[in-house]
This record gives C-alpha cells, structure tokens and sequence, in this order.
C-alpha cells in the first residue's frame, strides 16, 4: 500500500461491463446500480480533470449515466467496447460543459500552458492497473504528441485552441495528436 | 482534401474540432472505411487514458443518479432499416429549403415508432399523427430524432419531440416559427411538454428548433438544431 486514503480497486475485465450494458439495455436497474459502481469513477474523475468544478463534475457524470441509461438499447457493440462507449459520452459531455462554461472566460486567459500540468492529488486518484500501462504509455510519446493530446483531451481544447497555447502551425498540432494517440494506441496493446 | 480530412481523425477522437469541422468528418466517416476503424481505436486508447484519471464520486451522487435513471424512460433500440435516416447535424436556415428529411407516408414506419414506452404526447399532437392524410418526416439532429407531421384535413402541424435527449443546466428546446427575419416563439419544451401541436404556419414559414438557456426567450441565441419546411414534409 502507498499513500493512505489511497484506494486500491479491483481491475476488472471489459467483459463484465459489456455484459452489465447489455442487462441495463433490457431495463435491468441493479445491472445499472453495478454499472454505477464499476464506471463511476472513471467518469467522475475524466468530468473532473476536464470541467475542474467538482460540483459540476458531479453533474456532467449524472448526465453520462442518463444519457447510458437511455441509450442503452442503443448502443453498437460493433462500434467499440461498453466501457470505451460510456467514457466517449462521458468526455463529450464533460467538453460541452466546459466549452459553454469557460468560452468567456477563455478569451480572457488565453495563454495558460501551466494548465498542462495539473495532477489530482494523489489521495484522490484511484489506483487501477490502467494507470499504470496508462502513464507508461504516455512516455513514449513525445512532448509536444503528448501536450497536444492532454490539452484536447483532458482540458478540452480544439486542436485550434492548441497550436494557439503552444504557437505552433495548425497542421504540426493535428498531425501530432493523430500520431501521439496511435503511439498510444500501439503502446497499450502492447500493454494488455 | 481526403488525405487532409483524414489526419483531422485524432482531434476527432477526442473531441477537439470545432462543430463545423466535425460535421465535416461524421460525413467524411461515412465512406471511409479506415477512418472509422482508426476512430474507433483511437477512442478506445484515450478511453483508457481517461479512465487512469479514475476518482471516487461523492458516495450520495449514486443515489441520486439512481433516482433519475427510475424517473427516465429508455430508448426502444433502433428498429429502423439500414437506409434509413442518418445522423444529419442540423440544417442551416440557407439549406432549409432543400431539408432533405427523410419522408415516411403515414403508414406502418410511423405507427410503430408511436408504441415508444415515453412519456404519452398531448392529445393535439397525437391527433395530427393520427390523422387519416396526415404526412411523416423524421429529421435527425445531433441531439437526437424529432418527427414531424402534417394533416391537410385539420390544416395542422405537430412536432414529436420526445426523442431529443434531455438538457442539463436549465436549458430548454424551444420550438420558432420563422418567416424571414421574424421569429415567433411557439412552445418551449419544459417539463412534461414532449411536443407541440399548431396550425399550419402560411407559406415560406420554417419551424425550428433552438437550445436557450431559459423558457422565456424572444429571440432565438443559438442556431437551430433543425429546421423544417412544414410544406415539405
């Protein structure tokens, strides 16, 4: 055990979601509950990294976990793993929040490249096999793959946005997201 | 240009094109076999980079996410035939006229689709569906289908809109007519109001469909999420 009030959960197998999913598709609300329980966390603390209000956090996971709920019946296997689903919804809508929030707010403070580097607290990060093939993956990318793709991805920025924060040409930023998520991608299969 | 569109395929895996540019891709996606399987990789790799960042909620936002799935209906699955209506993000008002919206005469698509375990319509908008010459169109927007029909005999318009997805932050849908310049507010979507029923608005008038940030606006703050030629359907 490391740093107290850390919480080691369970790493559990895609299957288990995917199957919950495929209960809660049929109105099942205790797979919903374990649905809950299994990805909330993840939810919770992606929405958290991207809208940093935790209060509105709490409200952009609320959502993803309706709109699953709804969509449930809907959702294409064909298209991605269950977890790989909710946690798309989760980022869009975690980014919708913080695009209508912060559009102001952005013209103001445009240049803020030390939002680059903004870690939870160790207390509050939970602990998953995934984080740690997760920031072993990270470090293959190179650095500007890898700011260009936690500015986007967890401050929720365009990748127009971006290559204005880190003054680069806007096809430099695209193309280094592209490739700094296939590093990635190549990376954590490697990982599995 | 499709060599240019392609690279935009991780930005788009996490959400980082404007809206227009997205538009763009989602059509792009549709004939690109290879992009769709790149996205969907791509997705899954920052999935698990997102899920590293895993935090406990609060343990009493579980109950409460618990009590509004219980008050919230699901979604029948998707019924219809591969041809059918496509996810179309919304129509600008220069291309309302040419609103390519998927047409169903009033037969057996639109009735099924009437069985949705949803919340029951007003009985003015469910008479409009129901009319013996009423006409059907089912627009998709990015927030989710909108039906739309029409009965000559009654002289009436109906919108269905139970299929939108609901709205946080006190937003509400709010149904326009518009004619030119001139936007009448119609119906905001509040509450148990899933639809709208009215009179068949005169020649060159659209009805449209805007997110505000309150129930009470004028005039519409944000673009149309659909727009429909009423005459057309």
């Amino acid at each position: 055990m490391a740093e107290p009030g850390l919480r080691l959960v369970p790493a559990h197998g895609g299957a288990d979601v995917d199957a919950l999913l495929a209960r809660v598709a049929r109105g099942d609300s205790r797979a919903f509950e374990s649905l809950y329980d299994e990805l909330s966390p993840a939810v919770f603390g992606l929405s958290r990294r991207v809208v940093r209000d935790p209060a509105r956090a709490e409200d952009v996971t609320q959502e993803v976990f309706l709109e699953v709920w709804r969509k449930a019946a809907r959702y294409d296997s064909g298209l991605g793993s269950a977890k790989t689903w909710v946690m798309t919804i989760a980022h869009r809508r975690a980014v919708d929040a913080v695009r209508r929030s912060e559009s102001q707010k952005r013209q103001d403070d445009r240049a803020a490249p030390d939002e680059v580097n903004h870690d939870e607290p160790a207390e509050q990060l939970i602990r998953t096999e995934e984080h740690g093939a997760v920031r072993t993956c990270l470090e293959t990318l190179t650095e500007l793959q890898l700011e260009s793709v936690r500015l986007a991805y967890f401050n929720g920025y365009t990748y127009n946005e971006v290559a204005t924060l880190l003054e680069k040409p806007l096809p430099t930023i695209k193309t280094r997201m592209r490739d700094g998520l296939i590093r990635l991608r190549d990376c954590l299969e490697g990982q599995r | 240009m499709s060599t240019d569109l392609h690279t935009l395929s991780g930005a788009y895996a996490v959400d980082a094109l404007s809206a227009e540019e997205a538009q763009l891709f989602d059509k792009h996606l549709e004939e690109c076999e290879s992009c769709r399987a790149e996205v969907r990789e791509l997705r899954a790799a920052a999935a698990r980079m997102g899920s590293a960042a895993a935090v406990a909620p609060p343990a009493d936002l579980k109950a409460r996410v618990l009590a509004a799935a219980d008050h919230q209906a699901q979604l029948p699955p998707r019924v219809r035939p591969a041809e059918a209506v496509r996810r179309r993000p919304w129509l600008t008002r220069a291309a309302v006229a040419a609103a390519a919206v998927a047409v169903v005469a009033g037969g057996a698509a639109g009735v099924s689709r009437l069985g949705d375990d949803e919340a029951p319509l007003a009985s003015g908008v469910t008479r409009v569906f129901e009319a013996r010459d009423h006409r059907e169109a089912e627009v998709s927007t990015e927030y989710g289908e909108v039906r739309v029909a029409t009965s000559p005999s009654r002289n009436e318009m109906a919108v269905d809109a139970r299929d939108l997805e609901p709205l946080g932050d006190g937003r509400v849908y709010q149904i326009w007519s518009i004619r030119g310049s001139e936007h009448q507010p119609v119906i905001a979507l509040v509450g148990d109001v899933k639809g709208a029923s009215m009179a068949m608005p005169a020649e060159g008038t659209t009805v449209a469909i805007t997110i505000e940030p309150s129930a009470d606006q004028q005039q519409p703050t944000t673009e149309p999420i659909v727009a429909v030629d009423p005459r057309a359907v």
